[in-house]
């Protein structure tokens, strides 16, 4: 993205004084919601610090999008609070209205209303807030053009492609200069090519503008590139907060170790604890033994005996055995199938019981279609 | 989805929470908006119908008793009436399916020739209500001055008058087509959008085309045709401008006559109400009946869209198919609108068809400030102007307030008002009548509050179904934006509903110029509408006043429904 937004003078309303330093532009505590009878969020707790960029990740039906419209003010909480920048919006007996909250908000549908042209659109929230003539026109003609959509401006949404659509979309949620911006899986109606895109589009005007967001998507990719960090919510309740490097290579459960990313897990027992490395030695049930890192909590419990499941990534399994192996003999593994990929091979081999996606940049040596299988230093990691 | 709770839960106040930003947020115009339009539902609906129901239960001293029955059913050719109306409806959906159904399937599916035209009638046919074609018919058939008749006795060697229309035949005749474009236009749009790859799957599987028709085709367009049966029976079922007409020339009665006769001087209500007992109570079934039986084949919702691979090629028969066509257009459509036109300026019925015969007489004394039509016109003109006010405003909140709105009784104004629609007039006017009689009396209000009742469920189907298609999102995005939900209503909801608004004006108000069953009960002398008139014209022998009037009544219906272009032709009201 060209010249970006440096011209737009970006100060939230509120984020004035240096008292407010400590306080949570968003405080979620012990957010509850029932839907029917499935309890759709079961005690959320979650800050969000001014300037910061969370992204809710999760399958369809975890809850996310339920948390984002309470947010938003749209579902009444049946169970604990919702504050914005320090002030109570909702619990289960007050909820303040969707409109008194200044935020932005982006639909997955993009919600362009149909009988306005882009720049009515996009100036809808400024007329609301009372603005003057002038200001209105010089603010809207500022968000467009950093959406690039400046040469749209009086075209109809029936008129603009998807992308565009989803510009004007943004457009409108910027320009009240919203002290939160939420986004309601933004990209998710886009094609391949443009989501990719957007991503790093929608990421460089984050950081730019320094605007606060809140992000919800079940797109893993989505959530690697946009989050400062990604909450990743499963039936209703948050498995894990954290970096994207984080809930990558350090998932706090089976769940989040497999929702993102391809993860091979490996079943084992647990043969000796080192407290002090902040690692165990699993006896793999598909042979060998494997010094893993494991979560400290998990770590506190853990005692030779006790059963483990040590998490692989498909770059982390090497066939070749590297200098110095966390492992002592190698994996041994049967070669099921072979996929070349351009830029690697996509391998599936057996080892064990248990099928294991390789992602390998040699096509490795097989004996009677039998290799040794070994993980890259440092790379194992118990889940559970 | 906005769905902030109305019920405010009583959980321990928060201190955190000042008053004023808890009043803030309680929105009484929310409450006020549900509140008054519940009242208003239950006054136009609800309360008539309960009414009706006490009355046929209670006697003169007020004790619950089916003894009401007995003697409503016990009174003279009251069980003839009865006998006649199940024959009529029996008769008229029979017809009307062998006729709408090879109609639409000739127009859907072959390349027969004057399709065009067959659609064209139906629109025409459906367009003009039963109490007007009797006027056109009469003129072609009556038993011994009908034009048609004459014909077939001069020029065709006929001994004795070959047509009849004033007979239990001739109303089955005009009813069925009057009805038929019902079916007919159901099962054609059904047609339309079985998507062809449906066909073309079991044809490829070695079907052929009669099997494909038969397992395929069929079966997907059933729900369509069973909708349609079960409308075209209420509407046999309920009909009283032919059945009137007809039957005091013929000497028999329906229903519906009787239920008309029972409330002349002196009124019967006890009795009235009994007698329109059965008629509700088939209403009631065969709408049980369409939401349980014909819903639950509705997983077949036909989305796709027809191509030219579907037309069947009929080779020689097509021209069959075409005079079929034809013959149909000109006996439903093109026969009865030219035969009212002439009428209308025919110098007398029975004068010979010639030039120095047509006069402009009887739409002089039609317009004439003597005479009562001219103010009848007036009555219908600002009756239908203020039942599509109503209508439309009411519509806009009640299929806002269902859709929008999650409250306890929601469900109870969709189906309050869907009782409504599917009541019968007649029977409905009985419980107008009763309820607001009293305070009413012999004013146009009295007709206003039938009219609004009976129309508004037109007005707030088409309503909620366009605001049904408008994302929540799109009203979310404004109240995000800053805007109240009023705000957000004015903003957003009505601009992109006010083409469903339009059309559901324009077309209650068509419906309410030729609403009659109702009108004949509750109009007064003072407060004649355009259809009594006319139904007293054809009573007192009058038939060239009558088509006069009749044409006016068509004229003005069919420009306002002209007018439904200005609002269908837009481009931003294209909404995903």
């Amino acid at each position: 993205m060209p010249a970006l937004a440096a011209a737009v003078d970006w100060t939230a309303p509120t984020s004035a004084s240096a008292a407010d330093a400590g306080r949570a532009r968003l405080e979620l505590r012990g957010l509850r919601k029932t839907l029917g009878d499935t309890a759709a969020v079961n005690g959320i707790d979650l800050r969000i610090a001014s300037g910061e960029s969370v992204v809710l990740l999760g399958p369809s039906g975890c809850g996310k999008t339920t948390t984002l419209r309470m947010v938003a003010g749209f579902i009444q909480p049946d169970g604990g609070e919702i504050h914005l920048d320090g002030v109570l919006a909702s619990n289960a007996s007050f909820a303040l209205p969707p409109e008194k909250r200044r935020l932005g908000m982006v639909f997955q549908t993009y919600a362009v209303w149909p009988h306005k042209t882009v720049t009515d659109n996009v100036a809808y929230g400024l007329e609301v807030a009372g603005r003057s003539r002038a200001e209105i026109k010089a603010e809207t003609g500022a968000v467009l053009d950093l959406v690039q959509l400046g040469g749209l401006a009086n075209r109809f949404p029936a008129e603009l492609s998807g992308g565009q659509q989803q510009r004007v979309a943004l457009a409108r949620a910027l320009a009240t200069k919203p002290s939160l911006l939420l986004l309601d899986e933004p990209l998710s109606n886009l094609d391949a090519t443009l989501r990719e895109e957007m991503r790093f589009e929608l990421r460089g005007l984050q950081k730019n503008l320094g605007i606060t967001t809140l992000y919800v998507t079940h797109d893993q990719d989505e959530a690697l590139v946009l989050a400062d960090r990604i909450v990743v919510m499963n039936k209703g309740r948050i498995e894990q907060i954290g970096t994207p490097e984080e809930v990558y290579h350090r998932p706090a459960s089976r769940f989040v170790g497999g929702f993102i990313g391809i993860a091979n897990m490996l079943e084992g027992e647990v043969a000796a604890v080192d407290r002090v490395g902040g690692r165990v030695l699993v006896a793999l049930d598909a042979g060998d033994r494997l010094w893993s890192r494991a979560p400290e909590r998990w770590l506190a419990d853990a005692t030779p005996g006790s059963r483990a499941t040590v998490l692989l990534r498909p770059q982390d399994i090497k066939l070749e055995r590297p200098e110095q192996p966390d492992q002592e003999a190698g994996t041994e593994a049967t070669f099921v199938s072979e996929t070349f990929l351009g830029n690697h091979y996509e391998l599936k081999l057996q080892a064990g019981g248990t099928l294991l996606r390789v992602q390998s940049r040699v096509r490795g040596t097989f004996e009677d279609g039998r290799t040794r299988l070994w993980a890259r230093a440092g790379s194992a990691w118990v889940v559970a | 989805m906005s769905e902030i709770s109305l019920t405010s839960r009583a959980v321990g106040d928060r201190p955190s929470v000042s008053l004023l930003r808890r009043l803030s947020a309680l929105q009484p115009v929310r409450f006020l908006v549900i509140g008054l339009s519940l009242a208003i539902l239950f006054a136009l609906i609800a309360y008539p119908l309960i009414l009706l129901t006490g009355y046929s239960l209670v006697d003169a001293q007020g004790h619950l008793t089916f003894e009401t029955f007995e003697k409503a059913f016990a009174r003279r050719g009251m069980w003839q009436a009865t006998v006649n109306s199940a024959w009529l409806v029996a008769l008229v959906t029979i017809g009307a399916c062998a006729l709408g159904i090879p109609l639409a399937w000739i127009v859907a599916r072959t390349d027969a020739p004057g399709k065009a035209l067959v659609t064209l009638a139906a629109g025409v046919s459906f367009v003009i209500p039963t109490f007007i074609s009797v006027i056109s018919w009469i003129f072609l058939a009556a038993p011994n001055s009908g034009y048609l008749n004459k014909l077939a006795i001069d020029y065709l060697g006929f001994e004795t008058a070959p047509f009849n229309i004033m007979s239990f035949g001739g109303l089955v005749f005009i009813e069925i087509v009057g009805v038929y474009p019902l079916v007919f236009f159901a099962v054609n749009a059904a047609l339309n959008n079985v998507d062809a790859s449906h066909e073309q799957a079991a044809r490829i599987l070695g079907s052929n085309r009669l099997r494909t028709t038969l397992t395929i085709t069929l079966p997907l367009v059933r729900p369509a045709i069973l909708s349609a049966v079960i409308l075209v029976m209420l509407d046999a079922l309920s009909s009283f401008g032919a059945p009137s007409a007809i039957g005091t020339m013929a000497n028999f009665s329906v229903i519906t006559t009787k239920i008309y006769d029972l409330l002349k001087f002196p009124p019967q209500f006890n009795y009235a109400a009994a007698v329109a007992m059965p008629i509700m109570v088939f209403t009631a079934i065969s709408l049980l009946i369409q939401k349980y039986a014909i819903r639950a084949e509705n997983f077949r919702t036909l989305t796709g869209k027809a191509t030219p691979e579907q037309i069947l090629t009929l080779g020689r028969w097509r021209w069959v198919a075409g005079g079929f066509c034809l013959i149909v257009a000109l006996v439903t459509a093109i026969l009865p609108v030219g035969a009212l036109l002439l009428l209308s300026v025919l110098s007398s019925f029975g004068a010979d068809i010639r030039l120095d015969n047509l006069v402009g007489k009887h739409y002089a004394l039609i317009f004439d400030e003597n005479f009562a039509a001219r103010a009848s016109i007036l009555h219908s003109l600002l009756l239908a102007l203020a039942t599509a006010t109503v209508c439309a405003t009411l519509g806009l909140v009640l299929g806002w307030v269902v859709e929008r709105f999650r409250f306890f009784g929601r469900e109870l104004i969709g189906f309050l008002v869907m009782i409504a629609y599917g009541f019968p007039s007649i029977a409905y006017a009985v419980g107008i009548l009763m309820g607001y009689v009293e305070l009413f009396y012999g004013t146009l209000t009295l007709i206003l509050i039938a009219y609004a009742g009976k129309l508004l469920p037109i007005a707030f189907v088409l309503v909620r179904n366009g605001i049904q298609q408008l994302s929540t999102d799109l009203e979310e995005a404004a109240r995000i934006s800053g805007a109240g939900w009023l705000r957000s209503i004015k903003d957003v909801t009505f601009p992109l509903v006010r083409g469903a608004v339009g059309i559901a004006w324009v077309l209650v108000f068509s419906l309410s110029l030729r609403e009659l069953s109702m009108s004949a009960i509750l109009a007064q002398s003072d407060t004649q509408v355009m259809p009594t008139v006319v139904l007293q014209f054809i009573e007192d022998g009058a038939v060239e006043l009558a088509a006069a009037l009749a044409v006016v009544i068509v004229v003005v219906s069919l420009s306002m429904l002209g007018l439904i272009r200005l609002f269908t032709a837009k481009k931003t009201t294209a909404v995903a």
